[in-house]
């Protein structure tokens, strides 16, 4: 028997939604469907209108099965889908969302704090002038606990809708760059902008969190 | 060619993600890692940015609302009956 903890790979599990495996289908409904939702609410009005768009995705995947070819990844391909359905549906809904809402309106910024470093005339001008806290030696139990999970779900929550998506599906869940610029629609550049901004925001998070616990 | 190659240490935290995940072009990579390594406060944030993708990767996927799993098994039953 394959080992139930292992992804199985794309066209075997092509073959056995074809087939009707409800296992296999609600799998890929429990893994993916969070994410879909997040992602179909920043194009439409409301939480129920983002769970109709999801419910018309999966129906559009289920239909389209027989034409997948496997060239991108199953869910990558799953999520063109569900971005395409939910752009519809806002443009259906007059609802057009500007890119700096959904991205953030910081992207021209420096991610990191400019006074932390010297300033121009300084003839250390852009080097380090305050060190960010070293949390580097935390004791494992500590760094790991879910006090620190709790860290990184709140400061991930606080993003704007795109940078928290981009850090999920990368970080979380692991998916190549590759795969979020085709699942979310966005060029390269953009991908890795919003992506360091939100490792940033974490990263900072993470320093205040440990910060105020050594000190505690 | 006598180009300045030097790169700031607030111009390395800006490509550090890049960094960690291989997408610098030859060029600016040489003078990343030139930089950190002569530069413990750049190298302590990228250990640092390292460890926020480690641990952003024990996070778990919530739970999908289970009114919304029974609908969706359901349209996947009547798709497949009526297929």
């Amino acid at each position: 028997m394959a080992d139930p903890r292992k992804p199985p790979d794309d066209l075997v599990l092509v073959e056995r939604l074809r087939a009707g495996d409800e296992t296999a289908f609600m799998m890929l409904v429990d893994e993916l469907g969070p994410s879909m939702r997040r992602v179909a609410r920043m194009y439409v009005s409301s939480d129920a209108v983002a769970d109709e768009v999801v419910q018309e995705a999966w129906l559009g995947v289920v239909k389209g099965l027989e034409g997948f070819e496997g060239r991108a990844s199953l869910r990558t391909w799953i999520f063109r889908i569900l971005v395409n359905t939910a752009k519809t549906r806002g443009l259906r809904e007059n609802r057009s969302v500007p890119f700096a809402t959904l991205a953030g309106d910081d992207l021209d910024q420096p991610t990191f704090d400019p006074s932390a470093f010297g300033g121009p005339g300084d003839p250390n001008a852009g080097a380090w002038s305050t060190l960010p806290f070293d949390w580097r030696g935390m004791p494992e139990e500590r760094a790991e606990g879910t006090e620190t999970l709790h860290v990184i779900g709140g400061a991930i929550a606080m993003l704007p809708p795109m940078q928290a998506e981009v850090i999920r599906l990368r970080d979380v869940l692991g998916w190549t760059s590759d795969e979020v610029c085709n699942a979310l629609d966005l060029t390269e550049t953009n991908q890795r902008v919003l992506l360091h901004r939100a490792r940033t925001k974490v990263r900072s998070a993470l320093e205040e969190h440990f910060r105020s616990v050594s000190e505690a | 060619m006598s180009v300045d190659a030097s790169i700031s240490c607030q111009e390395v935290v800006e490509l550090l993600s890049a960094y960690l995940d291989g997408e610098l072009d030859p060029f600016t990579l040489e003078r990343v890692e030139a930089h950190l390594a002569g530069c413990d406060g750049c190298t302590m944030v990228l250990e640092e940015f390292r460890e926020t993708i480690r641990l952003s990767g024990g996070l778990t996927v919530e739970q999908v609302d289970e009114t919304q799993r029974r609908t969706l098994l359901e349209a996947f039953r009547n798709w497949r009956a009526g297929s």
